[in-house]
């Protein structure tokens, strides 16, 4: 067995093949055998409780009762051997209900769920929303992330990457579909934190207030903690509040989300800053167990070009937005021009034409494809008319007096250096040019603010200037002292300081309680698996991804208005249905082999099952080959594909998609259900003459077995002699 | 090289950056996708975040990776 196999699954094959060989001669080992084997099958298909690993644990000792003979002896050490070594595996399917190794099959986790580094159940808030249950969606998103309208808005969306429907045409529109969920349920006042437990009597801190640090507050709250959040803003929310302009996240939806983690009792000191309006000690004195760092990345690199310090009008992207979020809403100048290619410089650019100004371009030393920002966010700056400098390197910010009159730039080109094969841009002699300018902005990246932080004199940074932690724990090297978000990624992103925080709970949980930290990160959790939503294959297909409705061009140049206006009710519900549902189909391909190559039919195009080389796909197909002869379900482990006879009707169906429809025919003869007429006709190729006598007839097997004995005796009776 | 989001790539070796921790071991021989390249200076000192096949999403030194050749 390969050594990566699952050691869960590969204690059921162990167990199995041990059993079915009759070597167990031993009546007491093989009933042992027979129990760890059904409670191991329970953990394998996520039916495994919190005790059953206990169980288990216990009967392997009873392998070795005096009276037990060498077999039974040598079945435990193995068994035992693998669970010692494997013990978090195991615990892990108990708690999480996931397989990521796909081996135990009902088990095998969506490649979006795998993907959210907060491990959101993607699928089954999907299901709920394409059902209009949207407080119930938000339900089950909160399990994971306390922040889905945020994300709803402003997620980079790895889920999307990640999304199997994008290989049939476009991915399902998981971000925006959480938004409208998020504005539904708060709408409705259905947008409820579930009931946390009572107060334990330990209090945590917590070292801001950005999404990681607001993130872990929920999840403490939630377990009884006392949490204190430090916060050196006036405002809730970190680089969401003041990073992030309002057109494309609107304050009060932060506001609302920050005002239900306050519900649970989690308090905000805003306007005190860590280590200056409060120190370590004076905390350690207030009673705090446990710290947790997420001061996030706000500092930003300086641009290192003349002039760089010589203008006032010289700004750092990170302070110009953090001002404007806080109320200064004056424009930059009235010719500005951006330094850089990632989000942060669009947004500042966006920013700066809704204050005002006349022009505003962004310098990128690479060229447009190599841009970091979000295409949607390069496409809408273009489209409010921001002009964009490609293969521009700045040199020189100039100016008479402290009015800046221009940026001095050289045209470059891609080369790659010796020994990279990366492409780097090198200026191209002569090509010298310069971009009328009175504000220059800088947004070419930001880094972690030590200040204040020499409290946690037992903390190590990395090279990289961010905090060091054991990524599975978020635990720094100072004991009692956890950490998250861009303070140990660097500048990242929200999901993944969600993601962070969310873990550093648990882990402040399992370090207050004396439980030992686990190996690696934990698994996504499957919470649930929703029955799928019944839907023709022609209409599988031909659903399509819905156009954002935007705001006009004329108001998003003026204004900060949200500029995605989100979709109508009826296009989230269709959108949701998109969803090819992975949480039940783990895309082994059985279907697909057993049909073309053992039933020699070839009806299931399932081309999107290979996740490198995609081919076509069309549900549409299978109904003009299949013969419902169901050896693709019979095959189907996790039964994600089934064949179901309801209303005289039998329907192949993969995942709730009706892949093919026929009315059941009945044996002429005694009424019994028959298989379908192209199973039947397939079956007499198969038989050849046997049953030629009776094939223009619709007849069971019984009748048919009856009938050809019948022909069979008047025609060709056995002569005796 | 340089990763652009979407990108396909390969785990191909462990990194001896001191990002790589122990259980990034598990990674390798992993294909996924690039999520979030390095979204600021292009930096190829820079974690990146990929999105492994199965094994979820994970900042990992650039030097570990490398792309896989589309058809």
């Amino acid at each position: 067995m390969a050594e990566k196999t699952c050691p869960v699954r590969k204690t059921v094959i162990y167990l199995s093949e041990q059993i079915a060989s009759g070597l167990l001669t031993d009546p007491k080992g093989r009933r042992i055998s027979e129990q760890i084997l059904h409670l191991t099958e329970e953990i394998a298909e996520g039916a495994g409780g919190a005790k059953h690993l206990s169980a288990i644990d216990s009967l392997i000792e009873e392998y070795f009762d005096d009276k037990s003979p060498l077999q039974n002896r040598d079945t435990g050490k193995i068994l035992k051997g693998i669970i010692n070594k494997h013990r978090e595996v195991f615990v892990s399917h108990v708690e999480t209900k996931n397989c990521p190794s796909h081996d135990c099959g009902k088990l095998a986790p969506s490649p979006c769920q795998m993907a959210c580094p907060a491990g959101i159940d993607i699928p089954t808030y999907l299901s709920l929303i394409a059902e209009g249950k949207d407080a119930q969606a938000i339900e089950v998103i909160r399990r994971d992330n306390p922040f889905p309208w945020v994300c709803g808005l402003i997620c980079t969306r790895p889920c999307e990457m990640m999304c199997v429907r994008a290989r049939i045409d476009t991915p399902v529109a998981i971000k925006f579909l959480k938004a409208f969920a998020a504005e539904r349920a708060m709408s409705d006042r259905a947008y409820k934190n579930p009931g946390k437990k009572d107060f334990n009597g330990k209090k945590v801190c917590v070292v801001g207030a950005g999404p990681g640090g607001l993130s872990a507050a929920y999840y403490l709250a939630m377990m009884g903690y006392g949490v204190k959040v430090i916060e050196a803003l006036p405002v809730p929310g970190g680089m969401i509040m003041v990073g992030i302009p309002r057109y494309r996240l609107p304050r009060e939806v932060i506001d609302r989300e920050v005002a239900m983690i306050e519900e649970l009792g989690v308090q905000i000191s805003y306007n005190t800053r860590f280590g200056k309006d409060i120190t370590f000690k004076e905390l350690k004195l207030e009673g705090y167990n446990a710290f947790f760092i997420a001061i996030g990345a706000h500092k930003a690199w300086d641009m290192g070009i003349k002039g760089e310090k010589k203008f006032p009008k010289v700004i750092d992207a990170v302070k110009f937005l953090k001002d404007v979020a806080l109320g200064d809403h004056h424009a930059p100048g009235k010719h500005v021009v951006v330094i850089g290619g990632g989000n942060v410089a669009i947004d500042a650019a966006r920013t700066s034409l809704r204050l005002g100004a006349q022009k505003v371009s962004i310098a990128y030393r690479r060229s447009r494809t190599q841009m970091p920002a979000d295409i949607e966010e390069v496409e809408q700056a273009e489209e409010e008319g921001i002009e964009f400098a490609f293969l521009t390197i700045p040199k020189e910010i100039v100016g008479e007096n402290d009015m800046i009159t221009g940026l001095d730039c050289v045209k470059a080109e891609l080369i790659k250096k010796k020994g990279s094969d990366r492409l780097a841009p090198v200026p191209i002699l002569g090509k010298d040019f310069t971009i009328k300018a009175d504000a220059v902005i800088s947004a070419i990246g930001q880094y972690v603010d030590h200040e204040g932080m020499q409290a946690f004199d037992q903390m190590n940074w990395t090279r990289r200037g961010t905090i060091e932690v054991n990524h599975a724990s978020m635990e720094t090297t100072m004991p009692g002292v956890f950490a998250a978000g861009d303070a140990v990624s660097g500048p990242a992103t929200v999901i993944e300081a969600i993601g962070g925080g969310k873990r550093a709970a648990e882990a402040i949980d399992r370090h207050l309680n004396n439980i030992p930290q686990p190996r690696m990160p934990k698994l996504p959790i499957r919470y649930n698996i929703e029955s799928p939503i019944e839907i023709s294959a022609s209409r599988k297909m031909t659903l399509k991804h819905p156009e954002m409705p935007m705001l006009n061009v004329d108001r998003r140049r003026t204004m900060f208005q949200q500029v995605e206006l989100g979709y109508d009710e009826e296009s989230v519900r269709k959108e949701a249905a998109r969803c090819l549902r992975c949480d039940i189909c783990r895309r082994c391909g059985k279907c697909v082999e057993v049909c073309r190559d053992k039933m020699g039919i070839d009806a299931l195009e399932f081309g999107y099952m290979d996740f490198d080389n995609p081919t076509q796909t069309d549900f549409r197909a299978t109904s003009e080959k299949c013969i419902t002869c169901g050896a693709c379900a019979a095959n189907c482990e996790n039964k994600a594909i089934v064949i179901e006879e309801t209303d005289g009707q039998r329907m192949l169906k993969l995942c709730g998609t009706i892949l093919n429809k026929q009315d059941i025919q009945y044996c002429e003869e005694c009424n019994a259900i028959l298989p379908s007429i192209e199973y039947l006709q397939f079956i007499s190729q198969k038989t050849g003459n046997v049953t030629k006598a009776i094939e223009n007839r619709l007849l069971c097997n019984n009748c048919q077995r009856k009938l050809s004995a019948k022909i069979n005796v008047e025609t060709r009776p056995v002569n005796l002699k | 090289m340089q990763f652009q989001r979407g990108d396909k790539i390969e785990v191909y070796k462990k990194s001896k950056d001191e990002a790589w921790e122990l259980y990034m071991d598990d990674f390798v021989g992993s294909h996924g996708i690039i999520t979030d390249p390095d979204t600021t200076i292009n930096d190829p000192d820079a974690l990146i975040e990929v999105s492994l096949d199965g094994k979820g999403t994970h900042r990992l030194p650039q030097d570990s990776l490398k792309p896989v050749d589309q058809p």
